[in-house]
């Protein structure tokens, strides 16, 4: 299920997104709008989960850029963008939140998170973001 | 203080100043209320004083004759009346009625305003604090919206098509709901107007709304209840007291945790507790907690008037609070009423 994108015959994605939010009908949406735009796309539904995830199989090796919720159960965005940065400095993070709160972006910012979008985003800016992402994923790389 | 001799009063008239009375003196443990009279079997404060275990009669003389009567409070509006309380009542007994009641009750109901704005206050500071679980909520089904609105642009699948416009409307009136929940919240009672209010309703509705409050993690929700718990009251500050008492609960855990919700009815008590596996409250603050102010929460997360509105609304509608807590174990805040009568 969640290698569609990737099972387009063989054809290159985009990359590969992983995103974390407690909503499946948020997911559905960033789903949908990614794999338009030739993206591959792994679902976690909390911190913890994203974790496994993020270990499983081969998504070691091929997860570009992950997008995560701020306010989510069991542990919350920021415990798990801290862990992320400090257990896979290479993947860079988008945060979606539907809380605007300037500090905390500021904060996350400055941490070296690629984005803080607010929810309803415009399909637009979220490629956007996650393009320049996976920029920044090929600068780690070299 | 002790030497005052109770007064036990009788109140003649049944109608707004009637309730007004008995919602003010039906605590003050100085004062013994006898009985009240209205000629209206319908007059609203009978109900109530029926609820409270107050003699109810519909014939004056009765009442006033008493004699263990002290003081008569007359607040008909009723100019006949002066002259039957003059034949009838004991000697010793003195009369309040004509513009001195008309005072009392001015300043009840100068009082009954100040608290109920005071209530609305708390309500309101507190409704800050739930700006981003509402957020939250209102934000991923707007998101929701304008994903498959910009789908829809050029999806030509008709059957996708279909499916994404019945998502949309679904998200329209999950919104709807929240907006109409938080305005039923933020609405302010009016002074007077207690009616039959039934408290599992009320539990859940006061669930929803502590919801936004709060980061739930991993919270398990028991409900408890007795069949239609109903007690006198007004409907918005029951519904405040819950959304406290549940917020505390739900903070107190940290969003991890079980919150038990149960009302019961027994022999003419309403009684409804909510219990927390949470920090719990160390026996020396037990008693600091219901003081206006005190909190042990950051500025900004707490005002420390939670509690204090609380027993005070509880208080006012003939009830007792009462808190046991064990420290890492958990905390219960316990409401005893006297059950609306059946009518
Ligand atoms: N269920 C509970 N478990 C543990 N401590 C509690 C509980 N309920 C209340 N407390 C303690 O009592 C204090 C006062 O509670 P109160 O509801 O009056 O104010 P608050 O929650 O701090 O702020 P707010 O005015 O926003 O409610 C709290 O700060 C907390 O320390
Ligand atoms: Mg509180």
């Amino acid at each position: 299920m969640e290698k569609t994108a990737a099972m387009f015959g063989g054809n290159a994605t985009e990359g590969c997104v992983l995103i974390v939010d407690d909503e499946p009908d948020v997911r559905k949406v960033i789903r949908m709008t990614l794999e338009k735009a030739g993206y591959q796309v792994i679902e976690a539904e909390d911190g913890e989960k994203a974790i496994e995830k993020i270990n499983e199989g081969e998504n070691p090796l091929i997860l570009d850029v992950m997008i995560t919720d701020i306010r989510m159960p069991k542990i919350n965005g920021v415990e798990a963008i801290d862990y992320f940065q400090k257990e896979y400095p290479r993947v860079p993070l988008i945060v979606l939140t539907g809380f605007p709160d300037t500090e905390l972006a500021t904060s996350l910012l400055r941490k070296g998170i690629v984005d803080y979008l607010v929810k309803p985003v415009e399909g637009e800016k979220l490629k956007a973001a996650v393009a320049k992402g996976m920029e920044r994923r090929e600068i780690h790389h070299l | 203080m002790d030497e005052t001799p109770k007064i036990r009063l009788v109140i003649l008239g049944g109608g707004k100043g009637g309730t007004a009375l008995l919602n003010l003196l039906g605590h003050l443990p100085a004062v013994e209320i006898l009985g009240i009279a209205d000629k209206n079997p319908a007059a609203p404060a009978l109900s109530l004083a029926r609820a409270l275990g107050i003699t109810v009669v519909d014939d004056v003389v009765h009442l006033i004759a008493k004699t263990e009567t002290n003081l008569i409070v007359d607040v008909t509006g009723d100019p006949t009346i002066k002259a039957i309380i003059t034949a009838h009542k004991s000697l010793g007994t003195e009369v309040l009625g004509g513009a001195a009641s008309k005072l009392l009750w001015n300043i009840v109901q100068h009082d009954a305003q100040m608290q109920t704005k005071l209530f609305q206050t708390e309500k309101l500071a507190s409704i800050g604090t739930f700006s981003s679980g509402i957020a939250h909520d209102i934000n991923n089904p707007l998101y929701l919206i304008m994903g498959l609105a910009e789908n829809l642009l050029d999806e030509t699948d008709t059957t996708r098509r279909r499916e994404q416009t019945n998502d949309i409307l679904g998200a329209v009136k999950r919104i709807a709901t929240i907006c109409q929940n938080l305005t039923h919240y933020a609405r302010q009672s009016t002074p007077f107007d207690t009616t039959n209010v039934e408290l599992n309703g009320t539990l859940d509705e006061a669930l929803t709304i502590a919801h936004y409050a709060t980061t739930p993690k991993d919270l398990s929700i028991v409900k408890d209840y007795a069949n239609n718990p109903v007690i006198t009251a007004k409907p918005e500050e029951m519904l405040q007291v819950f959304v406290n008492l549940m917020t505390n609960a739900i903070h107190a855990m940290e969003g991890k945790g079980h919150l038990t919700l149960l009302s019961e009815c027994q022999d003419g008590i309403v009684r409804v507790s909510i219990r927390d596996t949470g920090c719990g409250i160390p026996q020396e603050s037990l008693e600091k907690i219901f003081d206006p102010f005190y909190t042990t929460k950051q500025p900004g997360k707490g005002t420390g008037l939670g509690l204090h509105s609380v027993k005070t609304i509880v208080n006012k509608n003939h009830g007792q609070l009462s808190v046991s807590s064990t420290v890492g174990q958990g905390s219960n805040f316990q409401m005893e009423f006297p059950s609306a009568s059946p009518t």
